[in-house]
């Protein structure tokens, strides 16, 4: 994935396909490994964690976004500036909940499961999961504690896939002195 | 351009004065630790500058911004030290602070034989002059909000 | 003159990555006959001018060497303690090397970790709401200007006070760390930087900035 201001003439650029086929072969791997649905969740969770907390600090020095005010903020942000910048997409926010602390991310095309056909007995499994962690660790980083999961799921035969966040609390410990 | 507030410290760490005029934020600490944070901040930027640079200094240390504002720092070889905090768009005010020693401290105060050395000014004569002075500014401008 | 240095300090007030790009050197060799007409006096553990500043000497200037033996802490390589060796007619005359001292590695930490503090503390000593930490410090030698990110790394560059665009380099250093640093995944996040293409990629940023910045002004 090459940054989005230089991807007309990046040489670096890869493939969208062979980013597609390496994380389908990771997912497979981990399956044969864990044997087990939701440990490979949980560590899908914890790679797409350590992603997050890194790939942040390349959103802020490349994207010129501020600091969000409130959750609806944080969400077109995702929605409309990180998942176009880093997967070429922009999903739809959606489904908020009255308080305003929860709301849904609706993919149509969702990169990492092209190709991808589930075997049987594995219901259990979030074969996109990453995402869900990278948003975590992204969002912690900003001192945003929140909650990321799936609720709809191309690969289980619903129309989209959907992510759901929601907002737990504030970090206040870590916000640094000079911010707010 | 504005003034937002004024300390002037001797060398013993003490407030001698403070006054403010457009401050819209208070410390959240009483006015005498806030006095010791400010005199503690300044003795340490103080240090950290004259380790910090390159190459031997004179002056030293002399303003510092945050994105909010601006604080000038003018130091007497005799260790009295003045601070005026200012909105950003102030530039180098060192001849004013110096102004504020040589034509107001010093005639109001140094040649008050009722002012004590060391103690915290409370001559009025001090006080309406140094206000006079300071409104008097062109970074003064009030404020029409 | 242009840029002297880069700091990069992460939210606990650790230096993760320090870098020295120019820093002019003031060293002065002089030949004294007996009694030396300067005080010294040992400061950290170092022999310091006192008082007597004279010939580009100035007071704060570290003994070097002596006769062109260099020193290491009050003594001189060879062992001789060096204010003992002074205060000996015998010895004279003698060439002394003063110069400015460099900051230790440890005294960097220090300071970086000061400057945190400071930093904090200038918030709260706004006079108006919602200010930010330090941005700026001007003095007559350099100027300091920081930018910390939303996560709370701070990016400080100390650079001679008539240099510009610094706006500018604190953002391309911003990139450089995102890409060469957090992109390497063996490097740990918080922790001293040690890579090499950060290391180039840092440099090259400075060199371009302090030309740039040098025709501008």
């Amino acid at each position: 994935m090459s940054r989005q201001t230089t991807r007309a003439v990046d040489p670096r650029k890869v493939s969208g396909e062979l980013f597609t086929l390496t994380y389908g072969s990771l997912v497979a791997q981990l399956l044969k490994d864990y044997e087990n649905d939701d440990e490979v969740n949980k560590q899908l969770d914890k790679m797409g964690y350590n992603i997050g907390v890194r790939l942040i600090e390349d959103f802020l020095a490349r994207s010129n976004v501020g600091r969000c005010q409130d959750f609806r903020e944080t969400a077109d942000v995702i929605a409309k500036v990180g998942f176009k910048m880093y997967l070429g997409l922009t999903p739809v926010v959606a489904n908020w909940s009255p308080a305003g602390d929860e709301f849904s991310l609706l993919i149509e095309n969702n990169p990492l499961i092209d190709f991808v056909e589930l075997p049987e007995g594995h219901s259990h499994l979030n074969f996109s999961n990453i995402l869900c962690g990278a948003l975590r660790g992204a969002l912690e980083m900003v001192q945003m504690d929140v909650a990321v999961w799936f609720v709809q799921d191309q690969l289980k035969g619903d129309n989209l896939t959907e992510l759901r966040l929601r907002f737990i609390k504030r970090l206040e410990d870590a916000v640094p002195a000079g911010e707010d | 351009m504005t003034v937002y507030n004024l300390y002037i410290f001797d060398r013993e760490g003490t407030c001698l004065y403070y006054h403010e005029w457009n401050r819209r934020n208070q410390s959240g600490i009483c006015k005498t630790e806030e006095y010791k944070l400010m005199y503690g901040m300044l003795f340490s930027i103080k240090s950290f500058c004259s380790r910090m640079s390159p190459i031997d200094q004179k002056d030293g240390f002399m303003n510092l911004r945050t994105n909010k504002f601006k604080l000038h720092f003018y130091e007497t070889p005799s260790g009295l030290k003045f601070v005026l905090n200012t909105d950003l768009s102030v530039g180098n005010i060192r001849d004013t602070l110096h102004q504020i020693y040589s034509s107001i401290y010093l005639e109001y105060v140094m040649k008050n034989p009722l002012c004590v050395q060391g103690d915290v000014i409370e001559s009025e004569l001090f006080q309406t002059k140094l206000d006079d002075f300071v409104r008097g500014l062109p970074i003064f401008a009030t404020k029409l909000s | 003159m242009g840029i002297y240095s880069v700091y990069i300090i992460n939210k606990a007030g650790g230096l993760i990555y320090q870098f020295d790009n120019n820093i002019p050197k003031t060293e002065v060799e002089k030949t004294f006959s007996y009694p030396l007409e300067m005080t010294l006096k040992i400061y950290d553990d170092k022999v310091v001018v006192a008082f007597g500043q004279r010939d580009g000497i100035k007071v704060g200037h570290r003994v070097l060497s002596v006769n062109g033996i260099n020193a290491t802490g009050r003594c001189l390589e060879d062992g001789r303690d060096i204010m003992e060796m002074l205060s000996q007619e015998a010895n004279y005359p003698v060439a002394i090397k003063f110069g400015r001292p460099r900051l230790s590695t440890n005294e960097k930490i220090m300071l970086a970790g000061m400057f945190h503090s400071l930093y904090a503390i200038a918030c709260q000593l706004s006079p108006m709401p919602q200010s930010s930490g330090i941005q700026g410090i001007e003095t007559d030698t350099f100027k300091l200007t920081c930018s910390q990110t939303l996560t709370g790394i701070k990016f400080v560059i100390i650079t001679d006070p008539k240099q510009t665009g610094h706006d500018l380099l604190l953002k391309k250093l911003y990139e450089i760390y995102a890409d060469y640093a957090l992109k390497n995944p063996f490097y740990s996040i918080e922790m001293p930087i040690r890579c090499e293409l950060f290391d180039t990629n840092l440099q090259q940023a400075v060199e371009m900035a302090e030309r740039l910045g040098l025709t501008a002004s």
